[in-house]
């Protein structure tokens, strides 16, 4: 056998026998990079590559090991459990969706690895009593919360229609939205959950139409985003206002359709005008590199990456020592303060301002609350051109 | 290859097996044995209706998802331990499979292709819709299984991988041998004279309806169980994941390139493609082509590698059914012993 | 109630738009097995090609998606006449069930090659009248798909003139009819073939041409049209144009109106559940035997 055959095949061998390396921290980083959700979490990737810089720059040195889960929760689990057993990471920042973030959720507390979750929306991942299961992001109610109450306190709202799709994300916050709306005394006159990957809603949103609702509310990652705005065009839809809970409504391509995205209002967790350390510059710098605007995840990621890395290393890399670092600590920056609690049934919730954004002239601009707003809300909705 | 040979080098094999989790800990290696495991399971189970009775469903998700959905829902809702649970499943997978059985073997070859994934697909719809019933396309998760005991004793508490590889070694044993003992008796005899020219054999007394079910039925019990397996091994079932046409495709595939009509066929298709898509699907190939250093990884090429290796294995499918169809339509199997006897040809 | 009847009609006529696209890829694999007798798996594949083809003209040239079908036909047709030399050709006398999984193959290969050269993520094409309407008595009609349908009918058209007044077309027909007589009578018999998936390839990726304005693009879109594709041929009758045109429309309405009358979520249920009760109870299509 010639030397390069040796080689590789002693490699192929190598390649099932674990091998421990002593070297720099490593935090391992599982994202949706490719698939349906990709272009939200390129969002994630891209605040995870300013995150290192910035540790670069603090001297603070960790290895990166990334997982792609193509949006699928089994394959998150199985990217989990190779991070926490192969890699033997010291923690985990990640993944990007509500389903993915459920679904590892428990696959980190089995291997007792301290996993921080930006920014998946799905209340049960951090209701559930799991220890080592952190999340900065905000919770689905509060998704629904701050974006209907925008509406009450410029109007009287009567009447809402909710259009959301039928994965873990849409349908935890469209019972929010029901749940908000039974508060504020808004009825609910036309409820449908759609399953993504199909793409006519001309139907549902002329059914939407002819009960002439005051507010429509939408809860889409991106493409159906751009779909249903587009089709309620099309048909004519003219609610007083339309409310999407951020992921698909919050990214720069939906923006740029200015045809149909226009005036849409979208809750959202963070924008460049927060009133947070940082926000803006970070805001700038991600525009200047990656030439669009950042969406909340993006912000998400970049402060998780932050909070786990200085955590981890630290810790010396120890899980355990991180995991109680991580509940002890406390951290104020551009995601402005967060700290891990229990309050209600949550445990390791991190309360999070929310806030509302909408899109004029294809930008998004921050609207409420009125404290954090950069610009005037439009309301209501001037119709159709 | 002498009989005697050949049996020896199965027991040597199954011994091999049997004591693999000895000398290996690597949890990653045991979790391409499961899944090459269950790709024996589900391919030699289609072989039944689909080799050997010449029915080619493309539909066989139906009884995957459902063995695996009913297992899921009775240990997440009821706390029916999932050994009991996949009971359950496997009775009302029979009766799906009666069902199915009664609209499609009406129809004849490529229309009966159709009218299994019309079918199958009905089913997965229907289990996204049925929230009740299934959490729809939410999916249920469930990574906690209830210890087995025997006695007071607890055997395992499925923490590891470890008895997760027995069961699924043992089921594919068994699968194999009910495959084995179908082929040599009457039933299999019936089923290929179907497969062959299905008048004649009615002509011949063969009630094709009967046998028809009767292998669908098989075929659907060993699907349906090696389903409620998936599902306690992965933790988490949706439509999309244990329903799909894909699974439909991924089961008959396995069988081409392996071999259709034989016993070992899926077994060997599995060898050759489960190793090797979750190898390239978990970046392991990547990573070991970069570390015989022939690759670098900051390098244009290498970097287009990494990020794109772990999705080629679909294409690897696609690239292999049709070089098997076109050059070996009867599979690996096939060709070999095409080359054995040619071989021995040339030798007397 | 008129507004409930509005939506109802308002569901009709998007149904009947969409129809019209069905029809064109319903057609296409109608010819291809009237011709060869091959269920083509990998047809919403090459009406996949033929939505990243259009999209990229779009994007790199400024190609308007309608004027694009100009030159996605040629190539198309050459593509699929390519498959049909390359691929299919050897296995005519095979099992149709491996002819079959031959397509399917073929199918898995192009979904994924492109996936790897573009990324599975979903592309949107706008052009400016991407959400334009135009409303009539209170039921707004989708431009795009408005005009996708006049360029289907139009290219329907000229398709059953290309049938039933050319050489080429009656020889097309013949061999559909009885392949052994036409080859008796003088017919290149794989040349029809070659032909037959050439134009079955051509209309296919037209479709995806004509649906990229108002759908999203990516990889894996093929497999949902390949199902419906079925649907299709089946209730119109294996190899007839007349068949498939009226089956698409049908299907394209049936999905609308479930969509209303039910949910969005059953919609292809009932499209699967009539096409079950087409094969069991009248399997040679509404049209009946291969008839062209």
């Amino acid at each position: 056998m010639t030397k390069r055959t040796m080689a590789l095949v002693a490699a192929l061998c190598l390649v099932f026998i674990d091998i421990a390396r002593a070297d720099n921290v490593k935090i391992g980083f599982i994202n949706s990079m490719t698939g349906s959700e990709a272009p939200v979490g390129e969002n994630l990737t891209n605040g995870v590559t300013l995150a290192l810089e910035d540790l670069a720059k603090a001297g603070i040195k960790v290895d990166l090991v990334k997982e792609d889960d193509t949006g699928k929760p089994q394959v998150s689990m199985s990217a989990m459990e190779k991070l926490a057993t192969r890699d033997k990471v010291a923690g985990v920042v990640g993944p990007y969706t509500a389903a993915c973030g459920n679904a590892i959720a428990r696959v980190a507390e089995k291997y007792k690895v301290p996993l921080v979750v930006p920014v998946a929306a799905k209340d049960e991942i951090t209701q559930q009593g799991l220890k080592w299961v952190f999340r900065p992001g905000a919770i689905s109610y509060d998704y629904a919360e701050i974006v209907i109450e925008m509406a009450t306190a410029l109007d009287k709202p009567k009447t809402m229609a909710i259009i959301n799709e039928n994965t873990d994300f849409g349908i935890s916050v469209a019972r929010g939205a029901k749940a908000v709306a039974a508060k504020k005394g808004i009825q609910i006159v036309f409820e449908e959950a759609y399953y993504k990957g199909s793409p006519d809603y001309r139907a549902t949103l002329s059914k939407i139409k002819a009960t002439n609702p005051d507010l429509v509310f939408m809860v889409s990652y991106v493409a159906d985003a751009i779909l249903l705005m587009r089709q309620s065009r099309e048909v004519g839809l003219r609610p007083k206002a339309f409310l999407g809970a951020g992921a698909g409504f919050s990214v720069a391509q939906f923006a740029q359709e200015q045809a149909i995205s226009n005036y849409v209002f979208s809750s959202t967790q963070w924008t460049q005008d927060a009133k947070w350390p940082g926000a803006k510059d970070f805001g700038k710098r991600y525009e200047a590199k990656f030439g669009k605007q950042p969406t909340y995840h993006a912000a998400a990621a970049y402060e998780a990456m932050m909070i786990m890395a200085e955590t981890a290393v630290k810790a010396g890399g120890d899980r355990e020592k991180l995991r109680e670092a991580l509940r002890a600590g406390k951290w104020n920056g551009i995601w402005g303060e967060v700290k891990f609690a229990d309050y209600d049934n949550f445990t390791n919730q991190n309360k999070h301002q929310m806030l509302v954004e909408q899109i004029q002239n294809g930008r998004h601009e921050t609207v409420y609350p009125p404290q954090q707003a950069a610009k005037k809300p439009i309301y209501p909705f001037p119709g159709w051109k | 290859m002498g009989s005697r040979l050949s049996n020896i080098i199965l027991l040597l094999t199954l011994a091999a097996l049997f004591f693999f989790p000895r000398f290996v800990e690597s949890p990653y290696a045991f979790h391409i044995m499961i899944l090459l495991f269950l790709s024996t399971i589900v391919g030699t189970s289609w072989n039944i209706i689909g080799g050997y009775t010449g029915q080619y469903s493309i539909g066989h998700a139906a009884y995957f998802g459902t063995g695996a959905y009913v297992t899921m829902v009775l240990m997440k809702d009821k706390q029916i331990p999932p050994w009991l649970g996949v009971w359950a499943g496997v009775a009302l997978v029979i009766i799906i499979a009666l069902v199915i059985g009664s609209i499609c073997f009406r129809l004849r070859g490529p229309y009966f292709v159709l009218a299994s994934i019309a079918v199958a697909e009905i089913m997965r719809l229907s289990a996204m819709n049925l929230k009740e019933l299934t959490n729809g396309a939410e999916g249920i998760l469930a990574t906690e299984l209830p210890a087995f005991r025997i006695g007071g004793r607890v055997i395992t508490d499925f923490v590891s991988k470890t008895p997760f590889y027995y069961i699924s070694l043992v089921l594919a044993v068994v699968t194999i041998v009910v495959a084995f003992l179908v082929l040599h008796s009457k039933l299999g005899y019936c089923f290929q004279a179907i497969r062959e020219d299905q008048d004649a054999a009615h002509a011949l007394g063969i009630n094709p309806t009967f046998y028809k079910n009767a292998a669908l039925v098989i075929s659907a019990i060993f699907t349906g169980i090696a389903g409620g397996f998936y599902a306690i091994y992965v933790g988490f079932v949706d439509p999309a994941t244990v329903m799909s046409l894909d699974i439909s495709v991924q089961i008959v595939l396995v069988c081409i390139i392996g071999g259709i009509g034989t016993i070992y066929g899926p077994l060997i298709g599995s060898i050759l493609i489960v190793p090797i898509t979750e190898a390239l699907r978990s970046n392991l190939i990547a990573e070991a082509i970069f570390k015989t250093g022939m690759v670098s990884q900051e390098s244009h090429f290498g970097s287009f590698l990494k990020e794109n290796l772990a999705h080629a294995h679909a294409l690897i499918y696609g690239i292999l059914v049709v070089l098997v169809i076109l050059f070996m339509p009867e599979g690996v199997v096939g060709f070999q012993r095409k080359l054995w006897s040619k071989w021995n040809k040339g030798l007397g | 109630m008129p507004s409930g009847m509005t939506v109802f009609f308002q569901a009709v006529l998007s149904g009947v738009l969409i129809g019209g696209i069905y029809a064109l890829i319903g057609i296409g694999m109608s010819i291809i097995f009237g011709v060869m007798r091959i269920i083509n798996f990998a047809h919403g594949d090459i009406l996949m090609l033929g939505m990243y083809l259009s999209y990229y003209l779009f994007a790199l040239a400024g190609i308007d998606p309608f004027v694009s079908v100009l030159i996605i036909i040629p190539i198309m047709f050459a593509f699929g006449a390519l498959l049909q030399k390359v691929f299919i050709n050897r296995m005519l006398d095979a099992l149709p069930q491996n002819q079959l999984l031959l397509t399917i193959g073929l199918g898995l290969i192009m979904s994924n090659a492109m996936m790897l050269a573009f990324t599975s993520d979903y592309k949107i094409l706008t052009t400016s009248y991407s959400s334009a309407s135009v409303t009539l008595a209170g039921i707004s009609i989708s431009e795009p798909l408005a005009i996708s349908f006049l360029i289907t009918a139009g290219i329907t058209a000229l398709l059953y003139w290309f049938l039933t007044r050319t050489d080429t077309g009656q020889a097309i027909r013949a061999t559909a009819q009885d392949a052994q007589a036409a080859q008796l009578m003088g017919i290149n018999v794989k040349r029809m073939g070659m032909i037959a998936f050439g134009i079955g390839g051509a209309l296919a990726a037209t479709a995806g041409a004509l649906i990229s304005p108002t759908y999203y693009i990516y990889p894996q879109v093929g497999s949902a049209f390949t199902l419906k594709a079925f649907v299709i041929t089946v209730m119109g009758g294996m190899g007839s144009v007349v068949g498939a045109t009226i089956g698409g429309i049908i299907i394209g309405v049936t999905e609308s109106v479930s969509s209303v009358c039910i949910s969005s979520g059953w919609k292809d249920v009932v499209v699967f559940a009539v096409f079950l009760l087409v094969l069991l109870f009248k399997p040679a299509g509404l049209m009946g035997k291969s008839r062209m």
